[in-house]
């Protein structure tokens, strides 16, 4: 579906804010890109939604060189959820969904009622202005503008920010029902857990380079120690233990009453992207 | 297509609820009011009262609108509450004046226009050029200056509420996305105010100038109204695409409509001819404007030619401008 190579930008003579990017984003994968602030995110989703000209290096979409494809055939196939809401404040949510959606064909359109009940959207405020609206329900009105095109390759710009916790689930639950439809998803987000749940792969990005790039298991077991901690009760005492794994396969090698509890000491994955970069996700 | 028709739809909606229509059909209201109700009238008043004190008869052809007073004493208390008025004592047979000194050369107008009172209109007859009789030819040049005003300052600003609104919503990044081309975005709203002060400027016409004059002026009018008002909404359109927010475009707007169009009103309206004038690209638009209500056509093709260039290097600025915008972070 995305095809990177070389990728490199630079705003003005002295500001290079991608050097040299390469990756591949499989059809129906969701892709993590991972990064701080000012790494290079958003130059990189900004290059392959054709919102950034001027960049070198090679980007393939949909198959296509990108320079040459950033027709309107190409935004039809294209969701974008930016990070964050913009949307008409004077119009509801139905008005601003019918004067989106007004710009693609309409045999490819999603029906704005049934889109906004998945997005369990508040039935009394359909009619009200946005400006009424809280951030979180702004955040799903633009969940549904960059969904209502039934796009095949959908960007999406940190899209549980703003969101409670059941909202954050919700709107996981409905990037793996758009991956099950087949939809490639694009993720920019500083949000390790999104990560982690949704990514088949993720790519941590600094300094406008790629640090790493893997499945969000495997980073975790690349770089774990493994180690587990073991909390057990001794002759009456709680007690700890941190052992290596491979200590394990003949039971417990240490006296005990009774197992507490084993952790593995297996790292987050923003334990790794500092490992790899040297710097938080702040 | 329907794409276009989209935005222009939405372009429409933003500026009805701006109360951009209303403001406009408020302008249109208070101009007229005060073009026939006000400034017509205004004109046509004498401009200084003269007193005579004539008590042996001796002024044989005096103008009906000099005020006869029964002693010299009255001529002083006449210019007492009408310092700018002028008294004539013809009580020696021969006139002599009496006023307030003021500025010489309003003196030396005053001085004429006393003894032009005494003397007969006949002697004063000249040959009138052109059709239109003085009132005509005062609302016509009020309602140019008026519809220029209209187009260089308030529509001007009424595009530039609207880019802001949007800018500050953020949308203008969302089109970035959309599968439409992305100049249609600039061109709906140029359309909708071009379109608004083609209305505005019919209805203004017709009702200050008359409907039959307006028949035979009204299409190089609105010749001239759709250069001035693309060259204003594309200057809009920029600056507020370019400044950062409302107060930094009011400084500009001010600069603009002040900087700019007075010394036009002044060269193109008054004695006051300033030296560099024909350099200033609204002069030549305002005098477009004006020869076109006389019913002259301007036929320099320097003129159409510097128009269609300026709409197009000011579209082309907007362009650029805009695509930066799209591009920007939240």
């Amino acid at each position: 579906m995305i095809e990177v190579k070389d990728l490199a930008f630079s705003y003005g003579k002295d500001k290079q804010a991608l050097r040299g990017l390469n990756f591949t984003v499989e059809d129906g994968e969701i892709f993590g890109f991972l990064g701080p602030n000012g790494s290079g995110k958003s130059t990189t989703q900004k290059i392959l939604t054709g919102i950034l000209k001027g960049h070198k290096g090679k980007v393939w979409l949909f198959g296509q060189d990108i320079s040459v494809m950033h027709t309107q055939e190409f935004f039809q196939k294209i969701g974008v959820l930016f990070e964050f809401p913009y949307l008409y404040a004077n119009l509801s949510a139905v008005d601003n969904l019918k004067y989106f959606s007004s710009f693609y064909p309409k045999a490819q359109l999603r029906d704005v009622d049934e889109l906004l009940e998945k997005l369990e959207f508040k039935k009394d405020f359909l009619k009200k202005p946005v400006s009424s609206y809280s951030k979180g329900m702004r955040q799903r009105v633009s969940m549904a503008r960059a969904l209502i095109s039934n796009p095949k390759l959908l960007f999406l710009d940190e899209p549980t920010s703003g969101l409670d916790p059941s909202g954050a689930v919700l709107f996981r639950k409905i990037i793996e029902e758009e991956r099950r439809k087949g939809t490639t998803v694009f993720l920019t987000t500083h949000n390790m857990l999104d990560a982690d749940l949704l990514c088949d792969r993720v790519a941590f990005i600094a300094n406008g380079e790629i640090a790493a790039l893997d499945t969000p298991k495997n980073l975790k077991e690349q770089n774990s120690n493994q180690h587990v901690l073991i909390t057990y009760l001794y002759q009456g005492k709680r007690e700890e233990k941190t052992i290596g794994t491979s200590e394990l396969e003949m039971g417990i090698p240490f006296l005990h009453d009774g197992i507490v509890s084993i952790h593995s000491q297996e790292p987050t994955l923003e334990d790794i992207f500092i490992r790899y970069t040297g710097r938080g996700l702040g | 297509m329907k794409g276009f028709c989209s935005l222009l739809k939405k372009d429409v909606g933003l500026m009805a609820s701006g109360k951009f229509f209303l403001m406009s059909l408020g302008f249109l209201i208070l101009y007229t009011l005060y073009v026939n109700f006000g400034y017509v009238r205004f004109v046509n008043a004498q401009l200084f009262h003269v007193y005579l004190y004539d008590p042996a008869g001796t002024q044989e052809t005096v103008s009906p609108q000099v005020r006869m007073v029964s002693g010299k004493e009255g001529i002083y208390t006449a210019l007492r509450d009408d310092d700018a008025g002028i008294g004539i004592d013809a009580s020696t047979g021969k006139p002599e004046l009496i006023f307030y000194e003021g500025e010489e050369k309003a003196d030396r107008f005053r001085v004429d226009y006393a003894y032009s009172s005494l003397q007969p209109s006949v002697d004063y007859h000249a040959e009138a050029v052109g059709s239109n009789t003085p009132e005509q030819k005062k609302r016509k040049e009020i309602t140019c200056e008026l519809l220029f005003f209209e187009i260089a300052a308030v529509g001007f600003l009424g595009i530039a509420s609207v880019l802001f609104k949007e800018k500050s919503m953020g949308v203008i990044r969302v089109h970035a996305v959309l599968p439409i081309r992305k100049t249609l975005f600039l061109l709906s709203k140029l359309t909708v105010f071009l379109l608004s002060d083609l209305v505005f400027a019919i209805l203004l016409t017709i009702l200050n100038v008359g409907p039959a004059d307006t028949a035979v002026i009204l299409p190089a009018v609105l010749l001239q109204t759709v250069f001035l008002s693309l060259i204003m909404a594309l200057i809009g359109l920029v600056c507020a695409l370019l400044l950062k927010d409302f107060r930094q475009f009011t400084l500009a707007y001010l600069l603009i409509t002040v900087f700019a169009a007075t010394p036009v009103f002044l060269s193109a309206n008054s004695p006051v001819k300033l030296d560099w004038i024909h350099f200033h690209p609204f002069y030549h638009i305002y005098m477009g404007l004006k020869n076109a209500y006389f019913g002259t056509i301007t036929e320099n093709l320097f003129y159409y030619v510097g128009c269609l260039a300026a709409i197009a290097i000011l579209f082309a600025g907007a362009w650029y401008v805009f695509s930066k915008e799209m591009g920007k972070e939240g």
